[in-house]
């Protein structure tokens, strides 16, 4: 017993950039790694998404959708000042109007569900509830509630914020932590007195709304003590928590659904005050409520990326390599949030021995931020790089070249290897795809027209991690359930799931179905955020499917008078090795009537000893009109190294999409509030402006081939950020390369454009 | 008032404030065309009434009497999908899918005016539609891929 293995250990998991030591299980065994070059069928493969002629069919499925019966229909009401103190809140309207089934305000919510605060915190906070027989009632009902409010000053910029009173209770101070966010290796000060060379920018990057297009929605309905909840979230498990705990009952009475959802991209991680307010309600009225959020409310009060304010300097040699890199940031947070900034890029996109970055996280009245597909990096990359293009400028050195000189070789925060960084690849292979180099500034016969390239690079913690399982368990015709109590925000875990079980039980993909989504259906599996999802979910999913394999050969080989030795599977049959000899899954499975063969996987720790990291380029190349200052991206070419792709369509999709938030992220996007009043300005999808399809460039989204099986034994790397990071960076560029002239504030709408060439 | 939709014959009482989109969703079931800013701002909505292309939340419910009215339930289905349908789901023109319908249905009214539109022209009738998982290559794709599928069909 002395030597048994042990089963749990403490490990460091990564998220987000955020380290956590935790207690994770140890596999009861680690399937042989597939190298890059394993002969696999399934993994690897172009296969169609399996929902998507669901999903082009217009299926039924997304929250919003969801019509319970006798369902009731929710709507807040929300605060219209920055800063103040309820006095008072009066429903009688309202509730006279007919359709109007209930009104909640502060004191009819539990406190845990920290639901309408009678301290008034920024534009757009809950103050109060109606529900109603429909939405129309319902919004009407909270337009008639009326909400005296004390105004009180408020804060909106860092600015303001540094300089008054807490904008919000129970804080002393609006500088996060009381001091700014120092981390530094090396001596920076002394490296720059002694660089050859030194450059100082200041950039600001807009704050970014995530805008998915599916609102955040929840739908409730109790049956006794039970609840289930329907909501559009990154992750059914976190739900069941936060609403088990917020409500102060047990986990085994909550059950959470999302069957298909209509994006995140970070903003729906957690439950909210909608899933609190249709819970509630349904509670109340003993019927099934639900809480869609409006379009206004979604702009306004459901998580941003934060702006930024960076200063910039390097250090270097004549010969470009980087001494020192210091950063100093400013990031107004909004009422909430964490330390997602700009920093940690500067840590770790370039070999530098001296790198220093504070930053100050300051609360603000407006809305909480909230992770935004790459937090931090894709702000902080927008500096990092574009400082990068002005010292290659200071050196004459081209800007490719000058980032090909500094390529990181390890991890330098945890001074350990990388399981694989293969950047200087993407650099050369992307350098070659795009023709780098070779295209001119001038558009024949156009004056107005000016053109320019742009290089930017990425790196970004992929390596997912534990807790994470996976149950597979085969039916009596042979097919096979996958559950994972996983979902897909668009990303397509479901087709991922198939291609891994289909791979390690040598089953056909159409033999296999992914039971995703309900926790009551599945294992855990985590948030589908940082990247993780595959890297986290396929191991796990390979490792239970090795395990029902191993039941079923040996129920086969029973049947077969073989020993299970003998027997290998193949698309959805088990074969006698060097024979025609065999059974398939099914006549296995009906033999066995309910006698039932499954496997189960977990997750096992990520190697302690090294970084899993994936990164990219990306080069782009731009039409600047120097009359109209408008910017049009004629094409990006990007190519990432992210291990091993489980399916080349769908990270391609994944990447090209990633392009294109980044694009809107570098021209467009930028939520604006009047200082004044708090008021944010541009609260619909008019006024905010996405990207549409006549902004869409040419996009060749490229990945290395390989496997990175030191990571894991699928060899995996998560992909979804790192898209995003480099876009905006690139595009900066080259703008900058098309006028001659720095643009260092995003986005670049064409008044900045246009002042910019006035300079 | 009466109306057809998916080319059945419908008989409706809705109020008169109520919205396409709120006949279509809350009294006939038909969530394809799907509420994403319900202020004509994204075309999730997007339907067509006698052939053309509407927002389904800007239009007004009485203002349908009459009129034929399709939506992406009356396209095709997965036994069956329309030459679009087959296509979106072959060019993986759809990551969260929420605002496909709206994609699929501007492209059904592109299609029906011009059976080869150039990828000029599917930007241009198409920009009205939003999609934030940035599938527009791939939209693009598809929409011009079943234009060809379209084309073979009513030449072969």
């Amino acid at each position: 017993m002395a030597d048994q293995p042990r089963r749990f250990v403490t490990t460091t998991v990564e998220v987000e950039g955020r380290t956590e030591q935790r207690v994770v299980e140890v596999p009861a065994f680690e399937p042989t790694p597939w190298g890059a070059d394993a002969a696999l069928t399934h993994v690897g493969a172009r296969a169609r998404r399996v929902d998507g002629l669901l999903k082009a069919t217009g299926r039924p499925g997304y929250t919003t959708d969801l019509r319970r019966p006798n369902q009731a229909y929710a709507a807040f009401v929300r605060a219209t000042v920055a800063r103040g103190r309820v006095t008072a809140v009066d429903a009688t309207a309202a509730r006279a109007l007919p359709g109007v089934l209930d009104v909640l305000v502060q004191a009819d919510v539990p406190a845990r569900t920290r639901l309408f605060f009678a301290d008034v915190t920024y534009v757009g906070q809950p103050v109060a509830a109606v529900c109603a027989t429909s939405q129309e009632v319902a919004d009407a009902a909270a337009a008639l509630v009326r909400v005296a409010v004390e105004p009180l000053p408020h804060a909106v910029t860092v600015e303001q914020a540094l300089a008054g009173p807490p904008v919000r209770p129970r804080i002393e101070n609006n500088l996060m932590g009381g001091a700014p966010e120092l981390l530094e290796r090396g001596d920076v000060a002394a490296a720059l007195a002694a660089a050859d060379v030194t450059v100082t920018r200041e950039f600001t990057t807009p704050c970014a709304l995530h805008s998915a297009m599916e609102p955040h929605a929840a739908v409730a309905e109790w049956d006794g003590d039970r609840l289930t909840v329907w909501e559009s979230t990154q992750g059914i498990y976190r739900v069941r928590e936060n609403v088990a705990k917020a409500l102060g009952i047990p986990l085994a009475d909550v059950r959470v659904i999302c069957e298909a959802m209509g994006g995140g991209f970070g903003a729906k991680n957690y439950a909210g005050a909608h899933t609190y307010v249709a819970a509630l309600f349904a509670r109340r009225l003993g019927r099934a409520v639900a809480c869609f959020v409006d379009r206004a409310g979604e702009q306004v009060d459901t998580g941003n990326r934060p702006s930024s304010w960076q200063k910039v300097t390097l250090g270097a040699t004549r010969d470009g390599r980087l001494v020192a890199i210091d950063l100093e940031a400013r990031i107004p947070l909004g009422v909430g949030g964490w330390e997602g900034g700009p920093g940690d890029i500067f840590h770790e996109l370039y070999a530098c021995p001296n790198v220093r970055t504070r930053e100050h996280f300051v609360f603000v009245n407006t809305a909480a931020m909230a992770a935004f597909r790459a937090p931090g990096h894709a702000e902080g990359s927008v500096a990092l790089e574009l400082a990068m293009n002005a010292l290659a400028r200071e050196l004459r050195l081209d800007p490719l070249e000058l980032r090909r000189r500094n390529v990181a070789t390890h991890d330098q925060k945890k001074n350990r290897p990388y399981t694989g960084n293969r950047l200087d690849e993407c650099y050369e292979e992307g350098a070659r795809r795009f023709g780098w180099g070779a295209a001119g500034h001038t558009v024949p016969g156009k004056p107005h027209l000016r053109r320019g390239v742009g290089v930017a690079a990425q790196i970004w913690s992929t390596g997912g991690g534990p807790p994470c399982y996976c149950t597979i368990r085969f039916n009596t015709d042979g097919t096979a359930d996958v559950m994972a109590g996983s979902q897909d925000l668009g990303t397509g875990t479901r087709t991922i799931l198939q291609q891994v079980a289909a791979e390690a039980l040598g089953h056909s993909l159409a033999g296999v179905r992914a039971v995703i989504g309900d926790t009551a259906a599945a294992p855990y599996a985590g948030n589908s955020w940082g990247s993780m999802t595959v890297a986290s979910l396929a191991p796990a999913v390979r490792m239970a499917a090795e395990e029902a394999r191993r039941a079923l050969l040996e129920a086969a080989a029973g049947l077969l008078n073989v020993a299970p030795g003998d027997l290998e599977t193949r698309d959805g049959r088990v074969i006698v090795r060097d024979t025609d000899r065999g059974m398939s899954f099914g006549e296995v499975t009906a033999k066995l009537g309910n006698v039932m063969i499954q496997g189960h996987g977990s997750r096992g720790p990520n190697p302690q000893d090294a970084a899993i990291v994936t990164t990219g380029a990306q080069f782009a190349e731009v039409e600047v009109d120097v009359e109209t200052g408008v910017v049009k991206v004629l094409r990006i070419v990007a190519v990432h190294d992210a291990g091993r792709i489980v399916n080349p369509t769908l990270a391609e999709s994944q990447l090209e999409g990633g392009i294109i938030q980044g694009l809107g992220f570098a021209l467009f996007e930028e939520r604006r509030l009047d200082v004044r009043s708090g008021l944010p300005l541009n609260v619909g999808l008019h006024d905010y402006k996405i990207p549409t399809l006549a902004d869409i460039p040419a996009i060749d989204a490229h990945f290395l081939d390989g496997a990175d099986v030191r990571a894991n034994h699928v060899g995996v790397r998560g992909i979804a950020e790192p898209a995003i990071i480099p876009t905006a960076p690139a595009i900066a560029g080259a703008v900058a390369d098309a006028l001659g002239v720095e643009v260092n504030d995003l986005p670049l709408t064409p008044w900045r454009v246009l002042g910019a060439i006035a300079r | 008032m009466h109306l057809t939709v998916n080319g059945r014959p419908v008989a409706a009482d809705p109020a008169g404030s109520a919205t396409l989109l709120d006949l279509l969703r809350d009294t006939l079931a038909l969530t394809g065309a799907k509420r994403a800013c319900d202020r004509g701002e994204c075309g999730a909505c997007t339907v067509l009434v006698d052939g053309r292309p509407h927002y389904a939340c800007l239009t007004l419910a009485h203002a349908c009497a009459g009129r034929d009215v399709r939506t992406v339930e009356g396209l095709g289905t997965t036994a069956a999908p329309h030459p679009l349908q087959e296509a979106f789901a072959a060019e993986d023109a759809a990551q969260c899918g929420f605002c496909t319908p709206g994609q699929l249905m501007a492209a059904a009214a592109l299609l029906a005016e011009n059976p080869d539109p150039s990828e000029a022209e599917v930007v241009a009738a198409m920009s009205g539609n939003l999609c934030r998982c940035g599938t527009y290559p791939k939209i693009v794709r598809a929409v011009r891929r079943a234009a060809t599928t379209l084309r073979e069909r009513s030449n072969g």
